[in-house]
């Protein structure tokens, strides 16, 4: 997750917008007119003078079309983005605490949430109410359209063209929507179109792309090859599946496993050392999770977990994170194990990690032995290369011990190395701050492996696909 | 502990002015605003003279309490909750009684508290939060003694008994109640499944209450305040009881398309329907609340209450008028017509207003009619306010139709529009006619007789 460092704040738009039409003949030729027309107004709409933003949790309205008037004195025309911050209610009270600012500045831009209204009153005319009946035979089609429209912005940035910005992504938005339900629509069948946030490389930034709803990733392959080769992306890793949507900072993961650790930590501090890390984002899978007590044995599933994690977020697979019993299973069905294995206490080693990521996730994984655990402060280079190219999470196995690795810091001239450790033994809870202060995701050096014991490690590699 | 209304004098004098036929009862209602801490009544109208009079029912009960007419009473009652803007409503009753007929009384009183609530909350689309008062209040009063016995049932228990209350006179309790105000442009599009008047009738149902759950959801700007938590409606002013300015606050309403129930789709919702409804144009919506430290929040409450009410009212107005004078539905055509559209009186003391729907083939003087017969208040007609709604005007065929890809119902329309406005006008154009025939007639018969 890199951040391009000018953007401080990202507005955030969101809110749905009814789509409604009538159509006699849902496979006729006119069909299509209509369905534009009612998209055409849907934009007529967000463009009026009736559309308003609502700040979330603060008293302010906006009204972007009208020269930008705002319910709110102290924020006019002229006013930067920045000064939106004093009008909203944050959970700490609005006070900023001197010791928060250390964790904000590795949690990236603001998010400022926004929803969409429109207004009622102040009517054009005042022509009383008429009830007009209609009655042909017709199709009623109604569908909620999910709009979601992210700007990111630089503080100075004035407010009045945010919203403008706003506005222009919103009928931008309806444009690429309207696509989407006509090229997937089948007579009276619509999908429904949703729109999903990519922090891509720069110079593209922060996109969005409308997918239909219900369509499998597997089946939207040739759209991502338009895109990949539109915004000049690599073909050969995922940038724009569902799983790789952007993440907001200010949105919390429902699955209460913590995402990625390492980077509350500061690094080792070695002459000339660089620093070759995990690409993306994995969660933290340890004892005792789930419910499942696996203390003294489940070490090597727990790290099986974390890799699995990371190639469901990083969108290669869609499937859920295995439990125990279903890594017990794969290995089953692969002929590993007996089937009593299933439900048992029994540990696993490297090359059982290896065999359940293929017959589970379909990933191939290079094994790496070392006879001695002291070798491994030797085997800098190659994994450094491990984290540059394919940049997964490694599971080491040997001793009585399975750790994960999600990364090295090496220095190629002095052969200095550090590890980067996360240890699946932790029996706590999801506390960040435990986790990085007592060191069970942390930096270690080469005298933490057991230096008599060999070791196999587990490499992953990314599969070639987008 | 029981609640305090806060009465309105010009509802003493009412009361006091009140004649009965010897050993015979009045009913009547009180109406004003609920508060949690207090309540006002600022009317009381008794209960019209029931036109069918001609054939007394044949008496069921032993005396004139079991006379009583429930059934118009609580017609009375919700015919009167049309008129009243937001923020006012329905309190409760009065009896008048003989002093031997006075211990029945508060049995009496009960029965038609309850039968009034029930049927006032028929059809209507908004829900009571926790805050809402249910206590209605039932006053009874002696005509020989005038004295007064104010009680409270709480009609949200079947099984409440009658809790004391106070009732005390101040003058001018209303004066200051500042007034909300806005204009709501209504555009509903409702698919009408089915062809009977029955499902006509639960689809306008359904589509109405999706649109008022979409407003009692909806942000909304009082006097440019937000209803955002316990912020008070008018802070910072010396509270002054001599002054006899009613503000106006405008209010400002903005609503969202979110509906709970449609969000986790992943198809659209498409039915098969023989038709749809369109209600179109734009509506005045008035609310009044009081000025004993209202919180911005019941101010809104009370505005939105009041559109959701104005909108339903007149559609219910509509439907009911087109069962009696089509059968059922017709629907074989498409066409445009005119709901009832609202029109203001001011009530002659407290100086609120009190609204009514007026049909398009009727005028001012029927306005004034019912003004008198509801509410029991003379209203001279040049007082009765139309300009806040002006009369709809046909919309271009094209505007119709413009959902649709069918091009052969166009034509329809608009004959039927060309035709409407002459039919609409018939009435009184040849009313006027023959009167003017009859004259000459008459003028002519008589000069015949005169001068041959």
């Amino acid at each position: 997750m890199v951040y391009s460092e000018e953007c401080d704040f990202i507005f955030r738009l969101k809110g749905i917008l009814e789509f409604a039409c009538q159509l006699d003949n849902p496979n006729g030729a006119q069909s299509k007119c209509t369905i534009s027309k009612s998209f055409q107004d849907l934009r007529s709409k967000v463009s009026s003078k009736n559309t308003v933003f609502t700040v979330c949790n603060s008293p302010v309205l906006i009204w972007p079309n009208t020269g930008f008037q705002s319910s709110v004195e102290s924020l006019t025309e002229a006013s930067a983005c920045g000064d939106i911050l004093q009008c909203i209610d944050s959970d700490d009270g609005g006070s900023k605490k001197s010791s928060k600012k250390k964790d904000k500045k590795k949690s990236g831009p603001t998010v400022v949430n926004m929803k969409l209204l429109f207004e009622v009153t102040e009517p054009a005319g005042n022509e009383a109410p008429s009830l007009i009946r209609v009655s042909t035979q017709q199709h009623c089609v109604k569908m909620p359209l999910p709009l979601d429209c992210a700007l990111s912005v630089t503080t100075d940035e004035r407010l009045a063209t945010v919203c403008k910005g706003l506005v222009e992504a919103l009928n931008k938005q309806l444009a690429d929507m309207e696509e989407v339900v006509l090229q997937y629509r089948k007579g009276s069948s619509f999908l429904v179109p949703q729109p999903f946030h990519f922090q891509l490389p720069e110079p593209s930034g922060l996109i969005t792309v409308v997918y239909p709803a219900g369509v499998p990733d597997s089946q939207l392959q040739a759209v991502r090859e338009d895109l990949h080769r539109k915004f000049e992306l690599p073909c050969d890793r995922p940038y724009l599946r569902r799983a790789n949507a952007f993440h907001f900072p200010d949105a919390a993961y429902k699955d209460g496993y913590l995402r990625n650790p390492h980077i509350h930590l500061n690094p080792p501090n070695i002459e000339d050392a660089k620093l070759y890390l995990v690409q993306g984002v994995y969660s933290y899978h340890h004892y005792m999770q789930d419910h499942v007590d696996d203390n003294g044995w489940g070490c090597a599933y727990r790290s099986l977990q974390t890799i699995c994690s990371w190639f469901q977020q990083q969108g290669y697979v869609e499937t859920a994170v295995p439990t125990h019993k279903q890594i017990q299973q794969a290995l089953v069905d692969v002929g590993d194990k007996e089937p009593r294995f299933v439900g048992s206490r029994q540990w696993i080693g490297s090359i059982e990690v290896q065999a359940v990521l293929n017959q589970l996730l379909g990933v191939t994984s290079k094994i790496m032995f070392v006879s001695q655990g002291s070798e491994l402060a030797t085997k800098g280079r190659e994994l450094a290369n491990h984290f540059q190219t394919e940049g997964t999470p490694v599971m080491i196995g040997g001793g009585v011990l399975a750790h994960t690795i999600l990364g090295v810091a090496w220095s190629e001239n002095s052969g200095q190395i550090r590890f980067l450790i996360l240890d699946p033994h932790y029996t706590g809870g999801e506390d960040l701050q435990t986790v990085t202060d007592k060191g069970w995701c942390g930096w270690k050096g080469p005298e933490f492996w057991d230096q008599n014991a060999y070791y196999n490690l587990c490499l992953p590699q990314r599969p070639k696909t987008i | 502990m029981g609640r305090s209304y806060f009465v309105d004098e010009a509802v003493e004098e009412y009361l006091s002015g009140l004649q009965a036929a010897p050993g015979s009862c009045v009913t009547g209602l009180l109406a004003g605003q609920s508060s949690p801490q207090r309540d006002f009544v600022v009317l009381a109208v008794q209960t019209p003279h029931r036109e069918s009079e001609g054939q007394p029912k044949a008496s069921k009960g032993v005396g004139p309490l079991d006379d009583i007419d429930v059934e118009w009473v609580t017609e009375h009652a919700k015919q009167v909750s049309r008129m009243l803007p937001g923020g006012l409503s329905v309190l409760g009753l009065f009896l008048l009684t003989p002093p031997e007929l006075s211990k029945d009384a508060q049995n009496a009183l009960k029965r038609l508290i309850f039968a009034m609530e029930k049927y006032i909350i028929k059809g209507r689309l908004w829900e009571l939060s926790e805050e809402d008062v249910t206590d209605r209040v039932t006053l009874h009063i002696c005509s020989k003694t005038k004295k007064l016995v104010c009680k409270t049932f709480d009609v949200k228990d079947p099984k409440s008994s009658a809790k004391p209350a106070d009732w005390k006179y101040q003058t001018g309790i209303s004066s200051s109640w500042p007034m909300l105000t806005c204009s709501v442009e209504v555009d509903l599009q409702i698919p009408v499944t089915g062809s009977s008047s029955d499902n006509t009738d639960k689809c306008m149902k359904d589509g109405l209450r999706r649109w008022a759950k979409q407003i009692e959801a909806a942000y909304c700007l009082v006097n440019g305040r937000q209803a955002l938590d316990d912020s008070e409606l008018i802070s910072g002013q010396k509270k002054n009881p001599k002054t006899t300015n009613r503000q106006t606050l405008p209010t400002r309403i903005f609503v969202s398309d979110e509906q709970v129930e449609l969000d986790e789709r992943s198809t659209a919702l498409v039915q098969v329907c023989s038709g749809s409804m369109r209600v179109r144009g734009v509506v005045h919506c008035r609310a009044y609340i009081h000025n004993n430290k209202p919180k911005v929040r019941h101010a809104a409450q009370a505005i939105k209450r009041d559109l959701i009410n104005t909108v339903c009212s007149r559609v219910e107005m509509f439907l009911e008028d087109l069962l009696i004078n089509e059968g059922s539905q017709k629907g074989l055509c498409s066409e445009q017509q005119a709901l009832p559209r609202r029109v203001f009186a001011p009530m002659s003391i407290s100086g609120l207003s009190v609204c009514d729907y007026m049909f398009p083939d009727e005028s001012t003087a029927d306005v004034a009619e019912r003004l008198k017969e509801m509410l029991d208040c003379e209203t001279p007609e040049e007082d009765i306010d139309t300009s806040l709604e002006s009369i709809f005007s046909a919309i271009s065929g094209s505007e119709i139709t413009d959902s649709h890809d069918d091009d052969s119902s166009k034509h329809v329309i608009s004959e039927i529009q060309a035709e409407n406005p002459i039919i609409q006008k018939a009435p009184q154009y040849y009313a006027g006619v023959a009167i003017a025939a009859a004259v000459a007639l008459l003028a002519t018969v008589t000069s015949l007789l005169y001068f041959n």
